[in-house]
């Protein structure tokens, strides 16, 4: 049975499913029609290159078809239907163990204005260590972008992925797996598309993972940006950190809602997640649910968190006491809450890259829409 | 430095919080080149006073005003005061988790003194200078504003935005309290060289003499219940250090007695 067959023997799901509470599968489905698989779902053009624009060395690079099959923890629904919608636009992220790189590498995906699917399946070797920005522009009113795969045993990865389309519909799914004793930073970076509905899993099964998962959300006008984060502790001394940041502005509504699991066996386990959520106007929303499964007793810790509120008062009052004009204050604070987990994402190569992209785009041209 | 015009001029100022009043009637001129005192126990309105001049926006002036080289800051929104000269160095500085310190201090710097004076050769100088002379280390701008920064670091870098900004009017609301006796020196250091000599002026509001050694106010007004009761030279900190503030719980004090309507004059 292929994807798409499995995809439709599946029942729609609920709107009283979690994963889909809030943003329900038609809503990011193509067409609205769930029982649809459409085919007419299109490549984007990718490209991968070092930040500066020159070649990759030899050790990485993207070959077409996907290797990695997807662990069935994974929700059955986004994923067959991914899967199948991007049967033909399947590619392979492969690098070589002991593959590094200084430099951050970039890998571009360029959408056109027509619907638009990807599969890129991780393939990442052993003892790596590399940063890796994932960025999305173009125009497509639907872009589906699945990520399976694994990351090696003793690899040390940043992995940022900025959304930077101009508008339309992002379904995205993480779906990876953590090698022993990998460490691990996922960084999220969304601030362009109208509705956005992303599945992230990281799977720890072997002993050893460190995983830090962050997220820099800016959302405006009337987008709807809803974030599920599951981090799954299966194995022994694994830690797991997820700090996500959303700034709501306009009629816009974000939605971060998190799991940790700690599976019966994860001895010393270590998870934690924290939702922050800076309410720019009266009418923005922000719904943040963090959860904890915990069904291993000899754990070192397991804790979740969230706070919401509008710009801080006694922050704004520093900063024009210190010249800021109003507006120029509050830009600064959105951008320095949104920066806090921006920073943590990777080096200060790739921090400074950040920073500049969002400053002299996404976050300039969405606060003044 | 000094001159016949005011620098500093408040008159009977009446304000306070939530139809709570707290300042009954303030009078203070400030002459450029002053360095001023203000002392007196916890509640009194020293930190008030502070926030009103720069222009908090919690409190609610009743009566009275405030001017800054004769023009008006009440009519004044806070960024408006700042880039007019005006300075206020936090009991509490607020952290800013994400603003990186060398960003923060180029915006304000070229907010207030211009965008020529945030760049080049003579900026970065300036900068330098300042952080050496207040034991401060280059890593220091890559951190964020306040951000995990102990108590003796934040008051080290209000003053380090003292120096940089160059503002007209200083007031520096406990810098010294939670610094140790090095501290205490150097942040004293900070603020002479920020205020003696130029047409500046500056407001201390202290708990403690010994800043007052290093720095050797003009004048020292002793502050309760909202009003000045007592102003003198240096020597009265040392009194109120040996005396404490009881001496001075006189309800006379809080009368609108004739001499406590009238402005205390500051003379050379």
């Amino acid at each position: 049975m292929d994807s798409a067959e499995t995809y439709l023997m599946i029942n729609s799901p609920k709107k009283a499913d979690h994963l889909w509470r809030y943003t329900p599968w038609r809503r990011v489905h193509p067409t609205g029609n769930v029982d649809e698989v459409p085919e007419d779902i299109v490549t984007p053009k990718l490209s991968l290159t070092m930040l500066d624009g020159t070649p990759v060395p030899a050790g990485i690079g993207i070959e077409t078809g996907a290797k990695v099959e997807i662990d069935d923890r994974n929700d059955p629904v986004a994923v067959n239907f991914l899967r199948a919608v991007t049967k033909n636009s399947t590619f392979t992220l492969k690098v070589e163990k002991n593959f590094t790189s200084e430099q951050p590498i970039i890998l571009q995906i360029q959408t056109d204005d027509v619907n638009s699917g990807l599969h890129l399946s991780l393939d990442i070797g052993q003892h790596c260590e590399f940063e890796i920005i994932t960025l999305i522009i173009g125009t497509a009113p639907w872009f589906g972008f699945l990520r399976s795969g694994s990351v090696g045993n003793g690899t040390i990865l940043n992995d940022v992925l900025v959304g930077s389309t101009d508008s339309g519909i992002l379904l995205r799914i993480d779906a990876i797996n953590i090698g022993r004793d990998a460490q691990v930073k996922v960084g999220t970076i969304s601030s362009g598309s109208d509705r956005t509905k992303s599945d992230l899993r990281y799977i720890m099964d072997e002993p050893g993972g460190h995983l830090r998962v962050l997220g820099s959300i800016l959302s405006s006008r009337k987008m709807q940006i809803d974030h599920h984060i599951e981090i799954l502790h299966h194995a022994p001394e694994t830690y797991s950190r997820l700090n996500w940041h959303s700034a709501c502005d306009g009629e816009s509504r974000t939605i971060g809602t998190g799991m940790l699991r700690v599976a019966k066996g994860a001895r010393g386990a270590d998870a934690g997640q924290l939702f922050h959520n800076l309410l720019l106007s009266d009418k923005a929303e922000a719904d943040s649910i963090p959860e904890l499964e915990v069904s291993e007793s000899d754990v070192v810790g397991c804790g979740h968190g969230t706070a919401n509120g509008p710009v801080d008062d006694a922050q704004l009052f520093y900063l024009e006491s210190r010249g800021f004009h109003p507006d120029e204050a509050k830009f600064a604070l959105i951008s320095a809450f949104l920066n806090s987990t921006l920073c943590e994402m990777g080096s200060v190569t790739l921090h400074h890259w950040l920073t500049k992209q969002l400053a002299n785009g996404n976050y300039q041209s969405i606060l003044k829409r | 430095m000094s001159s016949n015009t005011n620098l500093l001029e408040v008159c009977n100022l009446h304000a306070g919080i939530d139809d709570t009043p707290i300042l009954n009637g303030i009078n203070i001129e400030i002459k450029p080149g002053e360095i001023h005192a203000i002392m007196g126990r916890n509640g009194s309105g020293k930190t008030t006073m502070a926030n009103i001049i720069m222009g908090h926006p919690d409190y609610d002036v009743t009566a009275g005003s405030v001017s800054l080289n004769g023009q008006d800051l009440l009519e004044m929104e806070t960024w408006e005061r700042s880039r007019a000269g005006v300075f206020l160095s936090f009991q509490y500085p607020q952290a800013v988790p994400g603003l990186q310190v060398g960003n923060f201090l180029r915006k304000s710097v070229a907010a207030i003194r211009g965008e020529d004076a945030a760049k080049g050769p003579a900026f970065r100088k300036g900068l330098k200078d300042a952080m050496q002379e207040l034991g401060i280390s280059r890593s220091f701008l890559g951190r964020y504003v306040n951000d995990g920064f102990s108590g003796g670091e934040k008051k080290r870098f209000e003053i380090l935005q003292l120096m940089l900004l160059e503002p007209k009017l200083a007031i520096l609301d406990e810098t010294d309290s939670g610094l140790d006796i090095d501290g205490i020196r150097t942040v004293a250091k900070g603020i002479n060289t920020a205020i003696r000599g130029t047409d500046s002026g500056a407001l201390i509001i202290t708990h403690y003499s010994r800043i007052l050694e290093h720095v050797q106010p003009d004048k020292i007004h002793v502050l309760i219940k909202g009003k000045i009761v007592k102003t003198g030279g240096p020597e009265l900190a040392l009194e109120l250090e040996e005396r404490g503030y009881e001496w001075l719980d006189n309800d006379d004090n809080y009368a609108d007695s004739e001499e406590n309507k009238s402005t205390v004059k500051i003379t050379d």
